[in-house]
């Protein structure tokens, strides 16, 4: 019986001890919450005693998370070697456009300071939209029409030289008839300063690429490399467009003219971007630039100046002196005259 | 002693294990509770006294090192160390169908308590947001460790009791 007693006394304290614990943790939470309760340094102590354990809990956590992520690597490998295939060709194709848009940048540019340089013109940038296949004849169509200010026979040009005329302009679309058309024919002259001399350049149905000079006296100045530069006649193409250089000169078969096979100075295979003269005027002359000095002999022009003034005062002073002589010599010659006078008026013989 | 000793090691390597280890293993920041597991398995195979004291030990440690709140994790395994192990009266010490399936219980109960005293000490959190992102995956974690943990501590309490 007594046990019994026992035993729920026993039990009694343990639930009362139990609620005790139960009130104290409730309440350390709301009086922890608000500040008011620090556990001290047991917190410290415990993180201080459980910091090597976790210390090596992580080094393994983290060497099976290594292994981990190198099984899924190896797990993802195939895919991955797909997907970087796949990116692979996407940035070749990629790299592929950035070439091509390089490239075209390139040629614009060159076109664009063709046009800055060729002020004389006005020039509407084209590019080549179609070609024909073969090379009995040499057309070429651009994107550029009537809408854009492009007409008949206009001349269409690079910045290395003379592509060839508008043969028919379309809307928004052009025909241009290429220098190397057997039905092409270009005033031109020779360049160079001492020969100046004139011939037509046409199309070659044999050599498509080499157009010819023709009509060209047998004993004018024509040498190998001359430049041949339209030469304005006709009203097409504007005088001064570089057209090649004669790369050979031969006999005509009549015997009085010879002919000059030429190089143009555009490379038609690789003809992209294109420029039509709209309308041309007369090239401004060239601003007077100053006379290269060489190195030591520089003249100074304070000194210069000062120079030419002293010279000015001694030529000043030299024809001052030849008048004071003059008017001398002329006093003299009166005095002469008007003694001879006296004397033939009083009978003496001079 | 020897037992005293025992189980510190046991809870500070489960307590480490899993504060360091197992945060490899998380979803959204969500990882296995073991503090948790080992309380409710204790709770069911020695009744409510070793589980509130349990609970008590582990709570402490994890508010001490780890917990945001001190006293809640304290408080709540205490409560369900008591009902758990309340509970384990009727439940054989080698039937392990229930101490597994109390596993994602506890957990749920811990959230909700968890929650009771964060609202209580005057925060206010989106529930349904909390349920999608914490309870969830807390839960499926639970339940996927709870057997290994149930076990162990099984197995100590037989090795235990073999060896006095």
């Amino acid at each position: 019986m007594s046990d019994l007693i026992r035993k729920k006394t026993k039990s009694k304290k343990k639930i009362a001890a139990l609620i005790f614990l139960f009130i104290v943790v409730f309440c350390s939470v709301f009086f922890a919450a608000r500040g008011t309760f620090n556990p001290g340094p047991a917190d410290k102590t415990a993180m201080a005693i459980l910091s090597p354990f976790q210390r090596g809990f992580s080094w393994v956590g983290s060497q099976l998370t290594f292994l981990k992520d190198s099984v899924i690597e190896i797990k993802n490998f195939h895919s991955q070697n797909k997907l970087l295939r796949e990116e692979v060709e996407l940035l070749r194709a990629q790299n592929l456009t950035a070439s091509e848009f390089a490239s075209e940048n390139q040629r614009l540019r060159a076109l664009l300071g063709y046009k800055q340089v060729a002020t004389q013109f006005d020039l509407v940038a084209a590019s080549v939209i179609g070609r024909e296949a073969d090379t009995w004849s040499s057309v070429i169509v651009i994107n550029r029409g009537t809408l854009d200010g492009v007409a008949d026979n206009m001349a269409v040009v690079t910045e290395m030289g003379l592509v060839g005329h508008i043969s028919e302009a379309g809307l928004n679309s052009s025909k241009v008839q290429l220098i190397l058309d057997p039905r092409s024919s270009v005033g031109t002259l020779i360049q160079r300063p001492e020969s100046r001399v004139a011939g037509i350049v046409e199309g070659s149905i044999n050599n498509p690429h080499q157009p010819r000079m023709v009509n060209i006296p047998k004993n004018s100045d024509v040498q190998v490399e001359d430049m041949v530069v339209t030469s304005g006649f006709g009203g097409v193409y504007p005088k001064g467009i570089v057209v090649g250089k004669i790369k050979e000169i031969h006999n005509d078969e009549g015997g009085l003219l010879k002919y000059g096979i030429m190089e143009t100075s555009v490379n038609f295979d690789k003809l992209e971007d294109v420029a039509v003269i709209v309308a041309s005027r007369e090239a401004p002359p060239e601003p007077l630039q100053p006379p290269p000095q060489v190195p030591g002999t520089e003249t100074d022009p304070y000194e210069t100046a000062q120079k030419i003034q002293e010279a000015q005062m001694i030529q000043q002073q030299a024809q001052e002196q030849v008048q004071q002589a003059q008017q001398q010599q002329i006093q003299q010659a009166q005095q002469q005259a008007q003694q001879l006078q006296q004397n033939s008026a009083g009978g003496v013989a001079p | 002693m020897k037992m005293v000793v025992s189980w510190t090691i046991i809870i500070v390597l489960m307590y480490t294990a899993q504060t360091s280890l197992f945060t490899f293993v998380d979803y959204g920041g969500v990882s296995v509770n073991l503090m948790l597991l080992l309380m409710v398995s204790v709770a069911f195979i020695h009744g409510w006294q070793p589980g509130v004291g349990m609970g008590f030990i582990t709570g402490m440690l994890q508010d001490l090192t780890t917990g945001g709140y001190f006293g809640c994790a304290t408080f709540s395994y205490m409560v369900i160390g008591f009902l758990f192990g309340k509970f384990s009266v009727h439940v054989f010490k080698d039937q392990f169908f229930f101490p597994v399936l109390s596993a994602p219980l506890a957990a749920c109960l811990h959230f909700f308590i968890t929650l009771i005293l964060i609202f209580l000490i005057g925060y206010r959190i989106n529930f349904v947001y909390a349920v999608q992102t914490n309870l969830i995956p807390f839960v499926c974690f639970q339940l996927f460790l709870a057997w290994p943990v149930h076990k162990l501590v099984y197995d100590f309490d037989k090795f235990a009791k073999r060896h006095g």
